[in-house]
């Protein structure tokens, strides 16, 4: 080395050791990773674009999803309130129609095209009368009355519930009068008295919705660090930066380690945000009263970031080793769909199975996640022996997911073009 | 000092490309070194070998006695690198780029800084410290690369193909920089495949073709050994063929 006047300024610790060190003998720097994280986050920072987008996206993801949602509930209900049933052959059977009037049904005549107007979707349900109703009933046969819908509509299910029971009621009461006539008890004819206890909690009564909050949670933590984890793979390769970096003395698993917690840091960043649109929605925003006394208050803000800390740690891994897989951005936003498409599809299948969760499914990431974030929405208590199970196969797929990256970094091949 | 010795490297397997086969040279402190030679000679992979980047498969390499595959980490902390893509972050200021790779050399603080700002001085660079690299012309992403390439103060210089893509004042520029680190007494080793380029700014030329060393020596000895008229020719004759050497 020269001396002189460059001599002046501070080395790391041991940075002049005279005895050559094989590389993988010594340890990592910890300054040397802490100052890939700086320039990583920095340089993320400076992504004005990218940063915006993926920032505002988080917050109004559930202010927007939840009035959605809470809008269509409270429709439902105001559907199923005030019935609107157009009939065909109102004269036929004048009692059925006054019955309905009873029951604060808006009874109209309906008109000629009511099957499409159902296809179409302006009409719920209409109630069809036979024309020999009165003749059948007069002959003792039962009478003919047909309900058309669309039940695949999911708008008109309460306005056919509705129509459908107020139909076995009708049945019913007028049952009871001919048995009572014939000296009859109702018992005789309906010996069953069903009631129904409905065990859900306040909370669990907003099913859809906690669904989505739950959701949201885990695209949160696939989304957040995605930008971010392939610009600092495939896009530090395809800007051609990589070759200098790696001829510093900035060796592999720091380089790894650097980019991987500035990952890390932004995507816990967006998830938080996430959550804490939906909580401040929740919270404060003027959403109409459906009787969904759904609970996701500060308690629960805290357990879904507890829940979701293995994937913002696991996820930034594994999309940087997708990164590090693709030679430019383009090919590497490809190959991260796959992972992304898993990982929205999980939850869903969970959702549809509704089975009783098997034990290993701690040990499925995604999986284990959304379970969790599903008791804690319950308003259950998380178990600290499955929160710490739901971190085994995270915390060995970070490992071999950075040791993974680490190597290709350290191959040859990476400063080609192969 | 770098001294190259049988150094051998192909990439592939069966049909594998032998990009370097046995190459011999030293460059010496206090000297500028041209690598000269056609596109696809070996020079990137000979001076990856040398940076640490590739490692050779028979031969051996050495930056001031220490030897690049297994002194590593000491080769690196001696070498300043500028390879043909510049490969600054775009996002980043000028300043911050250098500073980056300053940080990577162990270099901290008020040091660091003052050390950027004396490399800007002398390379003219102090008006574009705080512009960001995208903003920057291919001339002033140059200058920031060398700045980069010499924060930690490196004795060697590595240059694969530094007058790339730059106007004739850069390179002007770039040449006379040059000129002053040879006279700190700095080794540089700089690849090209423009004859003009080496021939102006280069002590001593290494002539490649094929992955082979086809002549050393300074230019009016290769002129000589060659028994040609000026350089163009004693290259020409000493490679074979004209193809793939920029006129």
């Amino acid at each position: 080395m020269k001396a002189g006047s460059e001599t002046t300024f501070r080395h790391r610790a041991g940075a002049h050791r005279t005895r050559a060190g094989n590389s993988s003998l010594t340890l990592p720097s910890a300054s040397r990773t802490f100052a890939i994280l700086r320039k990583e986050l920095l340089e993320t920072l400076r992504d004005r674009r990218t940063g915006v987008v993926t920032l505002v996206s988080a917050i109004l993801a559930g202010p927007i999803l939840l009035l959605l949602i809470f809008n269509l509930i409270a429709s439902q209900a105001e559907r199923a309130r005030d019935l609107a049933l157009p009939i065909v052959g109102a004269e036929y059977a004048p009692a059925i129609v006054a019955f309905f009037e009873r029951a604060q049904v808006r009874v109209s005549a309906a008109p000629a095209d009511y099957e499409a107007g159902i296809r179409r979707g302006d009409l719920d349900v209409v109630l069809v009368i036979d024309e020999r109703f009165a003749a059948d009933i007069a002959q003792g046969k039962p009478g003919l009355v047909r309900l058309v819908f669309d039940r695949s509509r999911d708008r008109a299910r309460p306005a056919i519930d509705q129509a459908e029971a107020l139909l076995r009621a009708y049945n019913r009461t007028w049952g009871e009068q001919r048995l009572a006539l014939r000296g009859v008890t109702s018992t005789v004819a309906y010996p069953l008295r069903v009631e129904s206890a409905d065990l859900a909690t306040p909370q669990q009564s907003g099913a859809l919705v906690l669904f989505l909050v739950a959701y949201y949670g885990l695209f949160a933590s696939v989304m957040g660090g995605m930008a971010v984890a392939l610009d600092t793979t495939a896009g530090e390769r395809e800007r051609q930066s990589l070759e200098p970096l790696l001829a510093t003395p900035a060796r592999p698993v720091e380089i790894v380690v650097g980019k991987w917690l500035a990952v890390c840091a932004f995507d816990a960043l967006v998830v938080a945000l996430t959550l804490a649109g939906f909580y401040l929605t929740l919270a404060y925003a003027p959403l109409p009263a459906v009787g969904v006394p759904f609970l996701f208050g500060g308690r629960e803000f805290g357990r879904f970031l507890l829940v979701l800390l293995p994937l913002m740690l696991l996820l930034p891994a594994i999309l940087l080793y997708v990164g590090s897989r693709a030679r430019a951005y383009k090919e590497a936003q490809a190959n991260v769909s796959v992972l992304l498409f898993v990982v929205s599809l999980i939850p869903v299948v969970q959702l549809f199975l509704q089975r009783r969760e098997p034990g290993w499914l701690m040990f499925v990431p995604v999986s284990a996640q959304y379970s969790l974030l599903n008791t804690a929405l319950r308003g259950e208590a998380l178990a600290l022996s499955q929160w710490l199970l739901s971190w085994t196969t995270p915390a060995l797929l970070v490992v071999i997911a950075l040791v993974a990256v680490a190597r290709r970094l350290g191959r040859e091949s990476i400063l080609s073009g192969r | 000092m770098i001294e190259v010795d049988a150094l051998r490297k192909s990439y592939g397997g069966r049909q594998a490309v032998h990009a370097v086969r046995g190459v011999t040279f030293a460059a010496p402190d206090g000297e500028i070194t041209g690598l000269l030679g056609p596109n696809g000679a070996g020079k990137t992979t000979l001076l990856r070998m040398i940076a640490t980047l590739v490692a050779p498969d028979a031969g051996s390499a050495r930056v001031d006695g220490i030897d690049v595959t297994t002194g590593r980490q000491q080769v690196r902390r001696r070498i300043g690198v500028l390879s043909d893509a510049r490969g600054l972050y775009p996002r980043l200021t000028a300043r911050e780029n250098v500073r980056y790779f300053g940080r990577l050399h162990g270099l901290r603080g008020d040091a660091l800084d003052a050390r950027i700002d004396r490399l800007f001085a002398t390379l003219g660079a102090t008006p574009i410290a705080e512009r960001r690299a995208a903003a920057l012309s291919q001339g002033e992403r140059m200058k920031v690369a060398i700045a980069r390439a010499l924060v930690h103060d490196p004795q060697t210089l590595l240059l694969d193909e530094p007058t790339n893509g730059l106007d004739i004042l850069s390179v002007r520029t770039l040449r006379e920089h040059l000129h002053t680190l040879r006279g700190e007494g700095k080794c540089l080793l700089f690849s090209s495949h423009v004859l003009q380029e080496v021939a102006a700014l280069c002590d001593r030329i290494v002539v490649l073709a094929q992955g082979r060393v086809v002549a050393v020596g300074t230019q009016p000895e290769l002129v000589a050994r060659a028994g040609a008229g000026n350089l163009e020719d004693a290259l020409i004759a000493l490679i074979g063929s004209p193809e793939g050497l920029a006129a």
